[in-house]
């Protein structure tokens, strides 16, 4: 993929994670109020953060995502307690790992936000979409499965 | 199971010099980390310490991982975007539970397998003691003294 392709900037694609019971809703009230996202983001609803595991990050990273954002509640009002710390956690393993093999840790980012918030989610979006506009291009290898 | 040297020379350094929850000692342990999931059964059921979850995890374990597995899965994913080998080992942040190296001390083990029957990956080995060792009645230290 050439850099000058990427500079038209609509080929690539930021995947955001999001609560179903906050930045989803935020996501769906800004939709309602008519505000635009960047068009290279792809929502996936999910019911908690908690949900999200380091392997849907890296699977999505691997199938041409070039960002993954995970959007959750504010710390501490986690609809299910507990799950947005241990998505915070899981992001900062994934950046970890990313960052030992030499990929940008900043490919994978955690926001938290309330439902009654969408500019602060229509923020972190446009915040994320420049990141990754910044970056170089993901380099994938089609290398074959191992045989098992 | 019967005592070995090993396992009378193990039987020594217990604390209080009686075994609890341990059936006999003196086999081999031989783990193989890339057959490993993480679940850290063997860590809670070890009588003596011996082998305890770490707070680093070695990335080369995802890509050594059979492809079948969830470890595997996220290895195949890892070594599709990754630019080199991995640097080493990293870090472990609190609540990410089954993504850590387990932590294995033969000189704290005592070889009593209770890790082996514990294992749902069977990704831990016990090599039984040689034939021609002494009988396993011997439970406490001051007996073998005797």
């Amino acid at each position: 993929m050439a850099v000058a392709e990427r500079r038209s900037g609509d080929d690539r694609s930021v995947v955001a994670f999001c609560c179903r019971e906050c930045a989803y809703a935020a996501a769906d009230a800004a939709a309602n109020a008519r505000t635009s996202l960047p068009p290279t983001v792809r929502l996936v609803l999910m019911p908690c953060t908690g949900s999200v595991s380091p392997l849907h990050m890296l699977s999505a990273l691997a199938e041409g995502a070039d960002g993954v954002m995970v959007a959750g509640c504010l710390e501490g009002q986690c609809h299910y307690r507990e799950g947005n710390f241990t998505a915070i956690d899981r992001v900062a393993f994934v950046q970890r790992l990313l960052k030992s093999v030499g990929v940008e840790p900043e490919r994978c980012r955690m926001f938290t936000m309330s439902a009654g918030e969408p500019p602060k989610f229509v923020a972190a979006v446009k915040e994320m979409d420049r990141v990754i506009g910044a970056l170089p291009p993901l380099e994938r290898s089609h290398v074959a499965k191992a045989v098992a | 199971m019967p005592l070995t040297t090993r396992g009378r020379e193990i039987i020594c350094r217990v604390p209080g010099g009686v075994l609890r929850r341990t059936t006999g000692v003196g086999c081999e342990i031989a783990r193989h980390e890339e057959l490993c999931v993480g679940c850290g059964k063997c860590a809670t059921n070890c009588p003596s310490g011996a082998s305890r979850r770490g707070d680093l995890f070695d990335v080369g374990q995802l890509l050594d991982a059979p492809a079948d597995s969830r470890r595997g899965a996220l290895g195949d994913a890892l070594r599709r975007i990754m630019r080199h080998q991995p640097d080493g080992p990293v870090k472990v942040p609190e609540r990410v539970t089954v993504y850590r190296t387990v932590i294995y001390d033969d000189e704290k083990c005592l070889g009593c397998g209770t890790c082996v029957r514990g294992c749902p990956a069977a990704a831990i080995e016990a090599r039984p003691p040689e034939a021609g060792a002494a009988p396993a009645h011997v439970t406490s230290a001051a007996e073998v003294r005797a």
